[in-house]
Order: C-alpha cells, then structure tokens, then sequence
C-alpha cells in the first residue's frame, strides 16, 4: 500500500485533505485581494485585471464555460459513436 | 559540407542506418550516442552561414546558424535524445531508423538557409513521421498512416507549388522574412503550407488522428518535431501576420473544447498540442520581440512538457493494453512513479508556477497584454484554464484515480522511467532558472516572469479552475465517443463523394451527357461512317475488282497463246512482222 493509497482510501484523511483544498483556495483569493494593496506597482494591462481577485474568478468562470459549452457542442453536433468511420 | 561544420541532422540521418548492423549492449550505446552527438554539435556551434551548395545556380544554404535556429536545435536534439531513451527497450530497427531520420530531418528544416534544402527535409520529416504511425502495424493504426501521408503530401505539394512560383517572382530561393511579397499567391501557399504542419484548424485534422495511433515511442517524437517546426517556420516567414494571431487564439481554445469531449488518453493530450501550439502561432502573428521569444520559449518548454505527458499516457498504454479513459482508474496503486512523473508533465503544461510552462506561456500572454489586445488576451488565459482542466485534472483523475476499473499495469521498464525522469528535471529545471532558457532566446530578454500580480493570479485561476473541476466532476465523465473534426471531410465526405459519383453523377452520365453524346457523336460518326463503307464498297472495291477481273481475262487470252509449241510461236511471230510491215507500209 503506497503513500497514496493510505490517504485516498481513508474517508477520514480523504475528508482532512479536502479540507485542506478549500482552505489553501481560500488563501489564494484573499491573497490575490490583499496582496496587490499591500504591495502596489504590479503592472496591468488591462482594468478587469485590478478587479478583485481576478484570477480566481476568471479561472473558475473559464472552467466551468468550457465544460458546459463543449459538452453542449459536442452532445448536439460533434459527438458521434465510436464505430462512426467504420461502418 | 566543410570539416569545420558537421550538420546534426545529416548525423542523425546517416548514423541511423548503422543500427540496424549493430546488436545488444553496442546498439544501444550507439543509439544514444547518435543523439547526444548532434546535441553536443549544436551546443559548439557558433552563428554563420555554412554548408553552401550551388544546384542549378542556386545557393543552397544547409546551415543558417543564428540565435533561432539555435535554440531550436538545442531542444531537437535533446529531444532526439530523450525519445531515444525512452525507445530503448524496442526491438524494432525500422522504429530507431524512421525516429532518428525524423528527428534530423526537423534539424535540417530548423538549419536550412533556403527553400529547396527546407522543402527536402519537409517531406522526409512527413515520411518518417507516417511510418512511426504505420509500424504500429494494427488496421487502424495503417489507415491512420496512410492518411497523414495523404494529408502531408498535399501539404507538401502546395509548398512546392509556393516556392516554385516564389521563385519565379523574386528569382531568389533564399528562405527569410516573407512580409516583402504579403498577400501574394506564392506567400498565401507557402503560409497555408506551413499552417497545415502547425495542425491549424481546419487543416490540424491530422494530428489527433495519427498521433494516437503511432507506436508508443514513436508518438512521444511525433509530439516534437512536425507543428515545432513549423512554429519554427513561420517565426522565421511570418512573424507579425494579424491572421496568426487571430488563427493562434482560435486553436487554443478549439484545442481545449475537443479535450472535453476525448475519451482516448493520447487524443486528449493530442488535443492540447493543438492547443500550446495556439500560444505559440499567436505568438508569432502578435510579432513583438517578446511575443516572439514568447514563442520560440513556449516551443522549447513543450516539447520537453508534451514529450513527459505522452511518455506517460504510452506508458499506461504499454502495461495495461487500454487507451480509452473510460475503461481506466485506479491505476495509482500500481504506477505511482508513472503517476508523479506525468503530474510533473501536467503542472508544467499547466503553467503551475516553478514549472517550465509558467515561464514560457506567460511571456505570450504578456505580450497579448502588452500590445492591448483584451479578446486575445482572455481567450489565451481562458484555453490556460482548460488546459489545468483535462491535462492536470481530468486525464490524471480518469487514468489514475476515478473509479477502480480493477486494471493493474505495473511500471514501465525502467528506460522510459529515465526517460520519464529527465523530461520531468528539463521541466522543473526550466521553471525554476528560467535564465538558462531566456538567454538563448533569439531577442533580448528583460521579462520578469515571476512577479507577485503574476504568480498570484495564476494560483488564483488555477485554484478556481480545480474547485469547478470537482463541483461538475460527474459531467465530466469520460464517454465511449469520438468527435467529428474536419478529417470528416477525406473520411466521410470522400465517401459521400463516392455516393455521389455513383448515383447522380452516374444518372448524369448515363441520361444526359451519354443522349448528348449519341447525338452529337456516336449517330454522325456512324452516319458518316456508313457513307464511307458504302463508297468503299461501291466505288473503290467495284474498280479493284473490275481492274483484277481484266487482268485475269488478259492472262486468260494470253495463256492460249503461251502453248509451248513452236510452229505457234513462229506464226505468231510471222504474224507480228506482217503486222508491222503493214503498219509501216499504210503509215507513210
């Protein structure tokens, strides 16, 4: 049983690590709003970059675009069966 | 060829062909020599202008050293040398040999001065690369084969017809700058040329059907050298065309909407090549010195990232016999090396910070920033998201984790976990001291990658990019699909071509033009025919015959005459002479 396998299959660490996910997401987006206030001269390019926490919620706003929007395309256009060339 | 200067892809070439008369401990030796010989070559090399051949009053110029062609070099031959590594353990001489003349040949494009030498190693690079493909040896892998062949063959065609008529319009072959003769016909085919082998939509169709397909190794050198090339190709041509950029930010994000829906490991990741190269052709068209370093370091860092990504995907490949995402899972008990070595491959695509991609993708970024470009700007940021999404949290999560398929591959041998290894060392080793990357880039470099704004917002898009990944993680469900893309057009259209040809062109054929044709062919010339056979026959034969007949009636008389008997002979005779007397008598 490796390293792995010890904290994946264990509810109780599996919960603690899930834990530890929001919690390090949480850092993140209080850190990309405070950091930039405490520490003022990073250089942007365009204003939304200066919107608070930008990056988190871009991120978050393109991931979930991408899945709902190429699932779509792909359930109403492209998505065929896998034998399609074949027969 | 002067002795000062040894071209790395002739090496890689030539030396190839030794493999196949060497055997065990010594073959493999030599085949890590023959790479890390023509790395050690590019690494000596100092910039100028050599291996000049006059053909047909043409310089043909086999080595334009510079800072560009350079740095695309260093990282050919490197990863010559880690595909090498990883192909160690097969036993397939024809694999060795179409990998290492691939590998040379993307050399010779990277050195070539000019366009006949460029269109020489252009074609050997599609030919070796669609044997990689066919060695695979399985049906599908051959169709596959044959229709990269296809594919790039076309390709190769319409950059012959561009240098040709290049050529004849400048009257020089030398290859640089392209942006004199813009708009032109000879710059649209060379361009379109050279976009096909980048894999830009609609002509990328090729890349995610034949990689998937190659021999494990053989896909790992695919990943390299044919889009790099022709990344390399363009920076070289077309740097600064508004078109690329446009074309750049498209495929990004086209590479990342198809990924959603792949459900084979190697396609995904094919996918997300077609996707990188989107920064690096964007790059490109923005034209900036930064964008164009952006480019050339975005280039460099994939190879090696892609190269560690596809090595793992071939690796669970070759130890478990599966492909299909949907039929994996759990294969972390038993390949936690595999897995770690692939997570490093997939945070460095990623852009996660300290990794090579972070340093590489965001000077392409900034400089969409910098010359005010928003759209492009967040497409680029946008299709960094996907790439998070499928490479570094879907692919490893449906592979590794997922639900237990109850699979059990075990390690790779332990060659491709060097291989691995290393490809992981060049990707940290990047991403930590970018200098050693930004002091060979073709401009200056005075971009700071590692900014607090920057790394902040970075973890910020990624961390978010996770949390949506595993709030809709059970849409994301691999499926036993595949996607429509425009090889439908030579795979299913050509078949509707058939259909085509054979129902209202065959009706067409046989009603229209086949009545057109009778009346307007076949009846006059029959007519005109039969006119003749009946003059023929009334005319000419009667006057043959009649002439045969008399002269079978003439010989009939004479034959009375020729009796053999000489008292006939001698009145005859006497006759004759009464005759003439007579004549002459009544004649005066």
């Amino acid at each position: 049983m490796n390293f792995l396998q010890r904290h994946l299959e264990d509810p109780g660490r599996f919960a603690r690590i899930r834990r530890w996910f929001y919690a390090g997401l949480a850092v993140v987006a209080v850190a990309e709003i405070v950091l930039p206030r405490i520490y003022p001269g990073g250089e942007s390019h365009f204003s939304f970059e200066d919107f608070p926490a930008w990056g988190s919620l871009y991120g978050l706003v393109s991931c979930v675009a991408i899945i709902v929007v190429s699932k779509l395309i792909g359930k109403l256009w492209l998505m065929r069966r896998e034998d399609y060339y074949d027969s | 060829m002067t002795l000062e200067w040894v071209h790395p892809g002739l090496l890689l070439i030539l030396g190839a062909w030794l493999l196949p008369f060497l055997k065990g401990r010594v073959k493999h030796v030599a085949m890590l020599i023959l790479p890390a010989a023509a790395l050690i070559d590019c690494l000596l090399m100092k910039p100028g202008t050599y291996g000049v051949t006059s053909v047909l009053g043409q310089d043909l110029v086999f080595g334009r050293v510079d800072r560009l062609s350079l740095v695309f070099s260093y990282v050919f031959s490197l990863m010559a040398f880690l595909g090498m590594i990883y192909a160690l353990h097969v036993d397939d001489d024809s694999q060795h040999v179409a990998a290492l003349t691939y590998a040379g040949s993307a050399l010779g494009v990277t050195f070539a001065g000019d366009f006949l030498s460029l269109y020489l190693f252009w074609e050997l690079m599609a030919i070796s690369a669609a044997l990689l493909v066919l060695l695979r040896h399985e049906p599908s892998a051959v169709a596959a084969g044959f229709r990269y062949l296809l594919v790039h063959v076309f390709g190769g065609l319409i950059l012959l017809g561009g240098i040709v008529l290049h050529w004849s319009q400048t009257g020089s072959l030398a290859f640089g700058d392209m942006g004199a003769s813009s708009g032109g016909m000879a710059w649209t085919m060379i361009l379109v040329a050279f976009l096909l082998n980048a894999a830009v939509p609609p002509l990328g169709a090729w890349l995610p059907d034949a990689y998937p397909e190659a021999t494990v190794t053989g896909a790992v050198f695919m990943t390299a050298f044919t889009t790099k090339s022709a990344v390399y190709v363009l920076i070289r041509g077309y740097a600064g065309t508004e078109l690329l950029v446009w074309l750049g930010a498209a495929m990004a994000v086209y590479g990342v909407v198809y990924a959603v829906l792949e459900n084979d490991a190697r396609r995904l990741l094919a996918y997300h090549i077609i996707s990188q190269v989107g920064y690096m052709v964007c790059g490109v068209g923005i034209g900036t010195a930064l964008a164009t370093n952006g480019a050339t370091a975005h280039a460099f860092a994939h190879i090696l990232y892609k190269a560690l990504l596809f090595m793992g995907a071939g690796a669970v490949l070759q130890t478990t016999g599966l492909r299909k995402l949907s039929e994996m899972g759990g294969l972390y008990k038993t390949m936690p090396v595999t897995l770690g070595l692939y997570m490093i491959g997939a945070f460095a695509i990623s852009a996660v910070p300290l990794f090579s991609g972070f340093v590489s993708k965001s000077m392409v970024i900034s400089a969409a920033g910098e010359v005010h470009r928003p759209v492009i700007f967040l497409m680029l940021t946008l299709a960094s998201a996907g790439t998070f999404l499928h490479t570094g949290l879907k692919l490893p999560y449906y592979m590794f984790f997922g639900k237990d398929s109850g699979q059990r591959g075990q390690e790779p041998p332990r060659n491709m976990l060097v291989a691995m290894g290393l490809a992981a060392v060049a990707c940290v080793l990047i991403g930590v001291f970018p200098g050693l990357l930004y002091q060979r880039l073709p401009n200056p470099v005075d971009f700071v990658p590692y900014t607090l704004q920057h790394v902040t917002s970075t973890l910020g898009m990624l961390g978010f990019t996770a949390l949506g990944f595993f709030l809709l993680l059970k849409h994301l469900d691999p499926e036993p699909t595949i996607s429509l893309d425009t090889d439908w057009f030579y795979r299913r259209g050509s078949a509707g071509l058939v259909t085509l040809v054979r129902g209202p062109l065959a009706r067409l054929e046989f009603g229209f033009v086949g009545e057109i044709y009778e009346f307007v062919i076949r009846r006059p010339v029959l007519g005109v025919a039969n006119l003749l056979r009946n003059f023929d026959s009334l005319v000419v034969d009667t006057a043959i015959v009649g002439v045969g007949r008399s002269t079978q009636t003439l010989s009939q008389v004479l034959k009375t005459m020729v009796s053999g008997n000489a008292q006939h002979y001698g009145l005859i005779m006497a006759a004759g002479i009464l005759s003439l007397l007579a004549l002459a008598i009544f004649i005066r």
